[in-house]
């Protein structure tokens, strides 16, 4: 998943309330969903990965590429193919292992500090590049969840330059990428999976006293991969900062560091960011989301001990979102 | 160096028929399962590993032959909307494999990572009836006299006679069903060449179904009542080779009785070629970006093998 800041707040004109209701996908009324079924496979995914398969120790802080990430594939791909019948956006899909999402836009300004060019007045440039672990990606868009003008509250200010803050610490190449090129008919993002690396993982927050910041770190996660991948489907489709969306972008994604899932989805309502298009813009970019829940308590002896089927159903109701026509 | 596939059947007393059989031919001929409409996708999906894939000009064969491979599979997986039952199979990467035996007095192994294994919850049928097994005793095996049979393998000190199916006991998904070997490395002399692809594909889908017998029915050599099938695909990202592998016996020490039997389907193009940027020639395009020469006969193989069993 993308670098994720302590303090959390990425640019890019977002409001995320803070324990906010997961939103509603605007799938019709469905046929009996075999919750059993589905809870099998998510069972047998697990258990797989983390006790039949003999695997060797995982290497040095990359307890994630051990069980939770190889967890997370096999559960995305079995529940997704089991789910295309239901969902005929599912079944023209492509899924992306390991893609490359990158997103550059312009946003605030600042006075050049050194150099010839002194004294100048520059944008400042923001670049994301990020790497979600799966991701889904569909030929039609997913249906708006709020009207494209809505205002839901406020968005706090930062006055520090993005250097400052570890996200974009690092500019090289500025890029735009949904994690295809141009010509793949599959130019809508549907949903994202996030995998939290070792040295974000709770217990290291818990010991330091930091319990606080666990939910950041998703939240994060969730906003700032959600808006570059929207923004950049949004510039796939030809709009930018001065020719902004005549229709909302929306997409979902998934932050998880193998036992607890946290869910969010994040509707783009404007790309004009820049200083000059910003003055006059009353659209906001909404991003809703939920905590972090666990899915399962414990794996003992080959059993999985406390299975929440409240976040397999979150999962399913993600993967099986479709517009209402479909 | 990895012996070719006519070593690799002394050494795993196996008959070689050409072509794949007749149960998965019927896969390929049904015209219910709708393979016809499944061709334009499979084209996008070759098109999004070969040049959608990334942010530079070209994929390079270390990203395009997994992606390939995952998108593929991908197309296949989506079929358990239409056949329920074609989720019960569960895909395993990294998973290691240990199975030991005895031909004619030389002990041989399989050990190590054996690419990415498909399992899945019941066992493909046998493919050979049983006049063809029987037919097999006739067989006789090529010899390579005076060149030793295990010329080019590396001979170890073996403290443990193993045998391991990489799996604990209980395990759901207990069937060996495909094995999946990506040849992906970017330079050439590192990947093995298809002769010798196929022989690697033949002795480890031998050892799965080898480690499986023993787990069922214990390490005494004999025939087997209920032969186990296991298959292999191994391709480098445009050229396939695929098989079907069916053991019939683990009496392996002598060269008489019962032998297996293996199907072998081989150098199959999925594409004939992949341009990035179109090729231009005294201001003439020669050839025009895309993908051309797409073969859909080697998709609906790959599909079919990955039905086999289920539908």
């Amino acid at each position: 998943g993308a670098e994720a800041p302590a303090a959390a707040e990425a640019p890019g004109d977002a409001k995320a309330p803070g324990a906010a209701r997961a939103p509603e996908p605007s799938a019709g009324p469905e046929p009996y969903l075999d919750i059993g079924e589905l809870r099998s496979l998510a069972c047998d995914a697990l258990l797989q990965e983390s006790f039949y398969q003999k695997k060797k120790r995982p290497f040095l802080y990359r307890d994630q590429d051990h069980t939770p990430g190889p967890f997370l594939t096999q559960l995305v791909s079995t529940l997704a193919a089991s789910l295309s019948g239901r969902n005929p956006l599912l079944a023209v899909s492509s899924l992306d292992l390991n893609p490359e999402v990158n997103y550059y836009w312009h946003h605030g300004e600042e006075v050049v500090a050194h150099g010839h060019r002194k004294g100048r007045v520059d944008p400042v440039r923001f670049q994301i590049d990020d790497n979600p672990h799966l991701q889904i990606r569909v030929p039609k868009q997913l249906p708006e969840v709020v009207h494209l003008e809505s205002d839901l509250g406020d968005i706090p200010v930062i006055d520090h330059k993005p250097s400052k803050l570890p996200l974009f610490k690092k500019q090289y190449e500025n890029k735009v990428f949904i994690g295809s090129k141009v010509a793949d008919p599959c130019c809508y993002g549907h949903t994202q999976f996030h995998l939290l690396p070792d040295r974000l993982k709770r217990e290291r927050f818990i010991k330091e006293r930091l319990e606080d910041q666990i939910e950041v770190v998703y939240r994060s996660n969730g906003i700032a991969s959600l808006f570059a991948w929207t923004a950049a489907q949004a510039m796939y489709q030809g709009f930018w900062n001065e020719a902004d969306v005549t229709r909302p972008f929306v997409s979902q994604a998934v932050v998880t560091d193998g036992k607890y899932f946290a869910f969010f989805c994040y509707q783009l309502n404007t790309l004009a960011l820049t200083a000059e298009t910003i003055k006059n813009n009353p659209r906001k970019n909404i991003c809703w989301g939920t905590d972090s829940k666990p899915l399962y308590d414990v794996v003992e002896d080959g059993n999985v001990k406390g299975f929440n089927d409240e976040i397999l159903l979150q999962l399913v109701r993600f993967l099986l979102n479709r517009p209402k026509e479909l | 160096v990895f012996p070719g596939v006519r070593q690799a059947q002394w050494l795993t007393k196996t008959k070689v028929v050409e072509g794949l059989p007749a149960a998965v031919q019927g896969i390929l001929d049904n015209p219910a399962l709708g393979l016809q409409e499944l061709e334009d996708r499979a084209k996008h999906v070759v098109s999004h590993a070969r040049l959608w894939d990334t942010t530079e000009v070209t994929p390079r064969r270390e990203k395009y032959c997994p992606v390939l491979f995952e998108n593929l599979i991908h197309i296949c997986r989506l079929m358990s909307g239409k056949y329920p039952s074609l989720s019960k199979r569960m895909l395993a990467r990294n998973c290691r494999i240990a199975a030991t035996w005895e031909r004619e007095s030389i002990l041989l192994q399989v050990r190590g990572l054996s690419g990415i294994l498909m399992n899945s919850m019941t066992p493909i049928p046998p493919v050979a009836s049983k006049e063809e097994i029987l037919a097999t005793k006739e067989h006789v095996l090529e010899t390579f006299y005076p060149i030793a049979p295990t010329i080019d393998l590396q001979e170890v000190n073996v403290y443990q006679e193993l045998n391991d199916t990489g799996f604990r006991d209980g395990y759901p998904y207990s069937h060996p069903h495909t094995l999946f070997f990506l040849e992906s490395a970017n330079v050439r002399t590192d990947r093995f060449r298809p002769e010798q692809l196929r022989a690697k594909m033949l002795m480890f889908a031998f050892g799965n179904a080898l480690a499986k017998a023993r787990a069922l029915h214990g390490n005494d050599p004999k025939v087997l009542e209920q032969p186990i099938v296991v298959q292999s695909v191994g391709t480098d990202g445009q050229l396939f080779q695929f098989m079907v592998f069916q053991l019939n016996t683990t009496d392996l020490v002598s060269n008489d009785s019962i032998k297996n039997l293996v199907w072998i389907d081989s150098d199959q193009n999925l594409y004939e070629r992949a341009q990035c940027v179109p090729e231009v020639k005294k201001r003439v395009v020669t050839k025009p970006a895309g993908i051309s020469g797409f073969q859909p006969d080697t998709f609906k193989k790959f599909l079919a093998l990955y039905l086999h069993g289920t539908v």
